[in-house]
């Protein structure tokens, strides 16, 4: 059952039956549990679906990221939805999951997107240093979102930066994993930090 | 606008939802699957996870001569979808997807549309997409399944 016949590209036998639109995509990261699947899904257009991706674990303090000896592949199960912004234009959500004690290396996922929004668990702090390490090293325009669980935080945002060692350039905000308004509000806060890089290397 | 719009699946197919848990093949099978290759050991970067991928009429036209994963990749292309989405659809390991689109697009049977890495860097575009996230009201309704 074809449902979209082409009349206008049908005739050549190579030409693909529809256009597909622009991709571009964003990263959400963070440790286990802290709500990537839920942002996934509240701002998703599909209900967030699963495949498996090859990552790479590098041990813990390790600086050098490109000449690692110790590196292995693993496979890993990443969430991620999307959303239509036009028919010429559509954006993916990747969630990508962390691990306290390693770095992992999402290049295969990474590459290539528009910038990322690390997910904060205020009770555990720990769990997210490997995604902010990742799009500091990266250079990958991001944000951090803290999840307010319930409601509640259990650092005020200063600690918060201090104890992340995130510079002031990186915009911290509150978030509910579970609103929509509240998920594309900090998306846009990440969306804003790379067009105003974009500006500034179109600029420069 | 999208919410509206229809599943990339026709109802006929079978494949299973993404809640249900899939059944992990062996470790063995994607490298049979791909002829003993794996994408991003060769020539160049792996194929962005969001690479668009749509079946040209030739790919429709032989879907018949086509067998296994390649018939269900074809298949699943009739509308493009991006490679994570096949893989998910597929229950296939995205390294898989990535070599079998590779080899069909080759043979003729899809169009695979790699995107520009200076997209990121492209002003126009990110200005489109902040104003497409802008226009996301608060909440929304029930999500609609795609697999
Ligand atoms: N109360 C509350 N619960 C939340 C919030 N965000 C997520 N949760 C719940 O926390 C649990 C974990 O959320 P997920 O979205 O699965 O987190 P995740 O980061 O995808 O988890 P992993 O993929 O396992 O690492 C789920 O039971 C969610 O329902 C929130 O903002 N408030
Ligand atoms: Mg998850």
């Amino acid at each position: 059952m074809v449902s979209v016949p082409s009349p206008t590209h049908g005739a050549h036998s190579v030409t693909a039956v529809e256009q597909p639109p622009l991709p571009v995509k964003l990263v959400i990261a963070g440790g286990f549990g802290v709500g990537k699947t839920t942002a996934v899904g509240s701002i998703s257009e599909i209900r967030p679906l699963t495949t498996e991706a090859a990552i790479t674990e590098v041990a813990a303090g390790v600086d050098d990221l490109t000449h690692t000896p110790g590196k292995t592949t693993t496979t890993v199960a990443m969430d991620f939805g999307c959303l239509t912004i036009d028919p010429t234009l559509k954006l993916y959500l990747f969630g990508t999951p962390g691990q306290d004690r390693f770095g992992f290396m999402w290049d295969d996922v990474v590459q290539g997107a528009l910038g990322g929004l690390v997910i904060v668990d205020t009770r555990r702090l720990d769990d997210c240093y490997a995604a902010v390490d990742y799009f500091e090293h990266k250079d990958i325009p991001f944000a951090v979102a803290v999840n307010a669980f319930d409601g509640e935080i259990h650092h005020n945002l200063d600690e918060v930066r201090w104890a992340l060692d995130v510079s002031e350039h990186v915009p911290l905000v509150v978030f509910d994993a579970r609103n929509t308004g509240s998920v594309r509000d900090a998306l846009l806060v990440v969306l804003e930090v790379a067009l105003s890089r974009a500006e500034g290397t179109a600029a420069g | 606008m999208a919410a509206g719009e229809p599943g990339p699946n026709e109802a006929g197919r079978s494949a299973p939802g993404p809640s249900e848990p899939a059944g992990r093949a062996p470790a063995i099978r994607p490298f049979l699957l791909t002829a003993g290759r794996v994408a991003g050991g060769g020539a160049g970067p792996p194929l962005p996870v969001e690479t668009q991928v749509v079946a040209t009429s030739s790919g429709l036209g032989a879907l018949d001569s086509l067998a296994f994963e390649q018939h269900d990749l074809v298949a699943a292309s009739r509308r493009p979808q991006s490679v994570a989405e096949l893989a998910a659809e597929l229950r296939l390991h995205l390294n898989v997807v990535r070599v079998l689109a590779q080899d069909l697009c080759t043979a003729g049977h899809l169009a695979v549309h790699v995107p520009n890495a200076r997209t990121t860097q492209d002003i126009s575009v990110l200005r489109r997409v902040i104003d497409g996230l802008r226009a996301v009201p608060d909440s929304r309704g029930t999500l609609r399944d795609s697999g």
